[in-house]
């Protein structure tokens, strides 16, 4: 909702997790699973940080919960990005973009 | 829409908590499932796949209290969680609850009724628009005492103001009144127009006064109030028809004043003050002044101003002397109405105040104990996940329960105890009726209860945080280095303890040796058996009144003394300890070669010569009067039948006046001329001496008296005194019926003499009584801590005397041991406390009468007390300690 409050750290976290859904429904786990493939095995995501996080953005209206089978035939909690979370998705893409262009910049000038 | 599932989400956190815990939990699991299958998929044996998973995860409850910390409405959630653990935690230990519950609401209960009498007393704000725009105006006498006012001057301070709107002056007396459906004894006050418009009150029926109705010789109208419309007059709404008679005139009703009004107190009808012309001196004071500020004029302001005025009269003035005013002085009514009554609460306010910082001081060690039992569960809610923060709010919310929960108790406690200050209260206390629970008493007990909890919950969180907390786990929940700090502080709050209870018990000793000095006085008059029956005849000037008045008061007193078993009966201008007192004026020691013609001319010899005047109390009185209250000849005569209106004229002085005036001389035979008082020239040939009374108050030494023969120089209004061994029921139907026979216009009103004696010692007795039962309460409590303490500390010490005795330490060495520490603490605590008393107790010095603010003797006898009390506290645990088994107490740990 109001991103320039939230450190940047979880600011972060939430778009690599919205990042994540992009590609379609998935559980905390694989969720933790695919940040950890996304970025190459930089970020590894501990169920204390994500699941917080999953809660609070699906209090945000961002994503939306649903129980389902899991590949195993387990019972799962999935995750889904709604329209809210898309458009947060963007404007978080963005922002990202917009920092890490300017941090780019400073950290080359001489 | 993202605040409609914000909201959404809100509801289902907190009203469908379990369900979301539910589904947080199976997540949670499910998800450490699917970790061991990976595990295992990767091809791990399942007990490493278990291991490494539940390291990765990081321990299930704690990651679903961080999602529950982050939800929304935790915060609520958090607060209810606190408050069902705290009752929990109170109801589990329901003795210690109890006692602290109790303690807790005697402390704020006791406060609570002490604040509603301070509010309605002294805050509380006057029923009248800008009420503290409302003040009083006084003249200050030669002696710097505020006075009543001369009529010419106030006429000076009303014409010459810059300060006022309006300015009135007022008076009142209780007279017979009849017209009414039946005659009575009312409380009339006399007013100059203005009088309501300083108070912003119109009539709720009729009019008020006109300028012209306060004019010498208008026609007489009088104002009455709601509650003798109503009850006496029956409510009519032509106020055309009723006509009273008062003082021998007769007075048309032009208007009803509103219920809310009564001011002065009790008065019931209000009359123009000047209808028979002003009086011309500027030393008979006989009337107050009220009056509404300017807009925009402050009372210092208004205080120059009128200081100003009255130097200039002084400096002018023909009639220079004692009696003329020396300043002027104006006051905020309020301040003026509750002045006296303002120091004696506030220190009433100040010993409950230190009975609450006992009680709580009781409550914070218990707190502390149970704390230290809670050390063990406090580190495992902390290697739960739970924050230092989440457990000095648990604490706080504790805290808050207890208190509030007190508070409650303490408020309908209040509800009781301000029914029963009330009937305690001496009558003079101004604005009693005006005491109540009301709102700002509640917000009063509220926040003080809120400051309590705070107080105590902010206290205990930092003992019991204090440190490593996960340490108390590994110690096992004794915590030997925590214990010893807890044990310091428990201790302080004891020494505390004991040095505040002292100071109140101090103050409750003083007041209550001041209260014995005066029961101890003796009043030099009889105060049981005595029936005083209260009589007014209309107040006439006409001189020729007297003659009527004085057989009517003889043919009354002959009457009852028919009455079987009335021994003896009087009558007195004013009976000792009676409402009002006597009037005190100059007199001249003169002879009949020399008589003034006239009061004024009195009043200029008096002052042109200094060594033949004198200054007594003069009372109108009749030789039943000495008799029926036993008041001694000590030489020459009473009155008696010889004395009659026509024979030359009688006076009886008191002992003291007899010495201060003629020392070294007979004052029999000489003669005094006192007419200033009551307008009768003759001249008083001293016939009798007679022993002092007091009749002001018995902590006020008598004053000089002249008495003169009630049948020469008759009063309208007396009070008429039987001594009796009859029923006083009986006397009062008698003597109600002889005076209706003789004046059916004629209302009497009986008291007993020593229920008017009994209530001049009232307002002393009250604060003795309440601020000594403060002190036995706080004693009580303080003792109770020193108990508590010392007990708790031979409890944790078990092992170390086990220890000590084991090694060889008397029984005696112990006790020595635990004696001495206990009694350390005390006399810490005494020490404080002295030196305290000996601070605070100037502040009550105008309280005390016959003792000293620092009576080494009630200082020594409360010491004694404290420290007996508090040695007796410490010996029960200290035999205890001394009995300890060595081998018990060993295997203790």
């Amino acid at each position: 909702m109001s991103p320039e409050q939230t450190s940047l750290l979880q600011g972060t976290l939430d778009l690599l997790i919205l990042k994540s859904l992009r590609a379609g429904e998935m559980h905390g786990l694989g969720v933790s699973r695919r940040i950890e493939q996304l970025t190459g095995g930089t970020f590894v995501v501990k169920p204390g940080s994500l699941f917080p996080a999953l809660h609070r953005m699906e209090e945000e209206g961002w994503i939306t919960a649903f129980w389902g089978e899991s590949e195993n035939n387990r019972r799962a909690k999935y995750y889904r990005l709604s329209k809210a979370g898309e458009k947060q998705l963007e404007a978080e893409t963005e922002r990202w973009s917009r920092i890490s262009l300017a941090i780019g910049q400073a950290l080359e000038a001489s | 829409m993202p605040l409609l599932t914000k909201a959404r989400s809100l509801l289902r956190n907190l009203f469908f908590t379990r369900r979301v815990d539910a589904d947080l939990d199976q997540e949670v699991h499910s998800h450490l499932e699917m970790l061991i299958e990976e595990n295992i998929r990767a091809g791990m044996t399942p007990a490493d796949a278990q291991r490494i998973a539940r390291i990765e995860l990081g321990g299930t409850a704690q990651v679903q209290e961080q999602v529950r910390e982050k939800r929304l409405g935790s915060w609520f959630h958090s607060v209810w969680a606190d408050c069902r653990y705290g009752l929990r935690h109170l109801r589990k230990n329901p003795g210690t609850t109890a006692v602290m519950v109790f303690t807790l609401a005697l402390g704020i209960g006791a406060s609570t009724a002490i604040f509603s009498v301070v509010y309605g007393v002294l805050l509380r704000p006057l029923p009248y628009a800008d009420a503290n725009r409302i003040m009083a105006v006084f003249e200050v006498t030669s002696h710097g005492q505020p006075s009543r006012l001369a009529d010419p001057n106030f006429d000076d301070f009303r014409d010459q103001n810059r300060s006022f709107q309006t300015i009135a002056k007022y008076n009142n007396y209780v007279t017979s009144v009849s017209g009414a459906a039946q005659p009575t004894r009312t409380m009339v006050a006399h007013v100059s127009p203005g009088f309501l418009k300083v108070f912003g009150i119109q009539p709720m029926l009729g009019r008020d006064f006109s300028e012209a109705d306060g004019k010498k010789g208008a026609g007489r109208y009088a104002l009455v109030s709601y509650g003798y419309w109503r009850q006496d007059l029956g409510a009519p709404t032509d106020l055309s028809q009723p006509h009273l008679r008062i003082d021998g005139a007769v007075y048309s009703i032009i208007g009803v004043l509103p219920a809310s009004f009564r001011f002065p107190a009790e008065v019931n009808l209000w009359l123009p003050a000047d209808l028979d012309g002003e009086g011309h001196s500027r030393t008979s004071h006989n009337f107050s002044a009220v009056g509404r500020l300017r807009d925009g004029v402050s009372a210092a302001q208004a205080n120059q101003d009128i200081s100003a005025i009255a130097r200039r009269i002084h400096d002018t003035s023909s009639e220079q002397g004692d009696y003329l005013l020396q300043d002027a002085i104006v006051l905020p009514l309020q301040e003026s109405l509750t002045g006296n009554a303002r120091l004696p609460l506030l220190v009433l306010l100040g010993a409950v105040g230190f009975l609450l910082l006992v009680a709580c001081a009781n409550v914070a060690n218990l707190l502390l104990a149970q704390a230290s039992v809670r050390a063990r569960e406090l580190a495992i809610r902390s290697a739960l996940g739970a924050g230092r923060g989440r457990l000095i709010r648990q604490f706080l919310t504790e805290a808050f329960l207890l208190s509030l929960v007190a508070g409650g108790f303490g408020v309908l406690g209040a509800f009781w105890g301000v029914a029963g200050l009330v009937a305690l209260a001496p009558g003079d206390l101004p604005r009693l009726d005006n005491i109540s629970i009301n709102i700002p008493v509640l917000l009063f007990a509220l926040l003080l209860s809120t400051a309590v909890a705070t107080g105590l919950g902010a206290f205990t969180a930092a003992r019991a945080t204090s440190g490593d907390l996960r340490q108390g786990l590994a110690e096992g929940g004794r915590g030997q280095a925590d214990s010893q700090g807890s044990r310091r502080v428990g201790r302080v709050i004891v020494a505390a303890q004991i040095a505040i209870t002292l100071m109140l018990v101090v103050g409750a000793g003083l007041l209550g040796r001041s209260l014995m000095k005066v029961l101890a006085v003796n009043p030099g008059y009889r105060v049981d058996k005595i029936v005083a029956m209260d009589v007014a005849l209309p107040w006439l000037d006409d001189p020729k009144s007297n003659a009527s008045r004085a057989i009517f008061f003889a043919n009354l007193i002959g009457r009852l003394k028919q009455i079987p078993g009335v021994r003896t009966v009087g009558a007195t201008s004013v009976l000792p300890m009676a409402e009002g007192g006597l009037p005190n004026g100059m007199f001249l020691l003169t002879s009949h070669d020399e008589l003034p013609t006239s009061v004024d001319a009195l009043v200029a010899m008096m002052i042109q010569q200094k060594d033949r005047m004198g200054i007594a109390d003069f009372c109108a009185a009749t030789d039943g009067y000495f008799q029926a209250l036993g008041i001694p000849l000590m030489r020459g005569r009473f009155f008696d039948e010889n004395d009659t209106p026509n024979s030359p004229h009688v006076a009886v002085i008191s002992e003291s006046l007899a010495r201060e005036r003629w020392p070294n001389q007979d004052p029999i035979g000489h003669t005094i001329e006192f007419g200033n008082m009551d307008s009768d020239l003759r001249l008083l040939t001293i016939v009798g001496i007679v022993g002092d009374t007091h009749e002001y108050a018995l902590d006020v030494a008598p004053r000089p008296t002249v008495y003169v023969n009630l049948l020469q120089r008759p009063r309208p209004a007396v009070t008429v005194t039987m001594l009796s061994d009859a029923d006083t029921r009986s006397v009062t139907a008698a003597a109600r019926g002889i005076l209706r026979e003789l004046d059916p216009e004629l209302p009497p009103s009986f008291q007993t003499f020593s229920e008017v004696y009994s209530a001049s010692l009232r307002p002393r007795r009250f604060n003795v009584i309440l601020i000594g039962f403060f002190g036995i309460v706080a004693l009580l409590l303080a003792t109770a801590g020193v108990f508590g303490v010392m007990a708790y500390a031979v409890n944790r010490r078990t092992h170390e005397i086990g220890v000590r005795l084991a090694l060889g330490a008397s029984s005696g060495n112990i006790l020595r041991m635990v004696l001495g520490e206990g009694m350390r603490t005390i006399l810490i605590g005494v020490a404080i406390g002295i030196a305290g008393a000996l601070l605070l107790t100037r502040t009550v010095q105008s309280l005390l009468f016959g003792v000293t603010s620092t009576d080494p003797l009630t200082f020594g006898g409360v010491t004694l007390l404290l420290v007996g009390a508090a040695l007796v506290a410490c010996l029960v645990p200290a035999r205890r300690a001394m009995k300890v088994d060595p081998m018990t107490a060993l295997r203790y740990e």
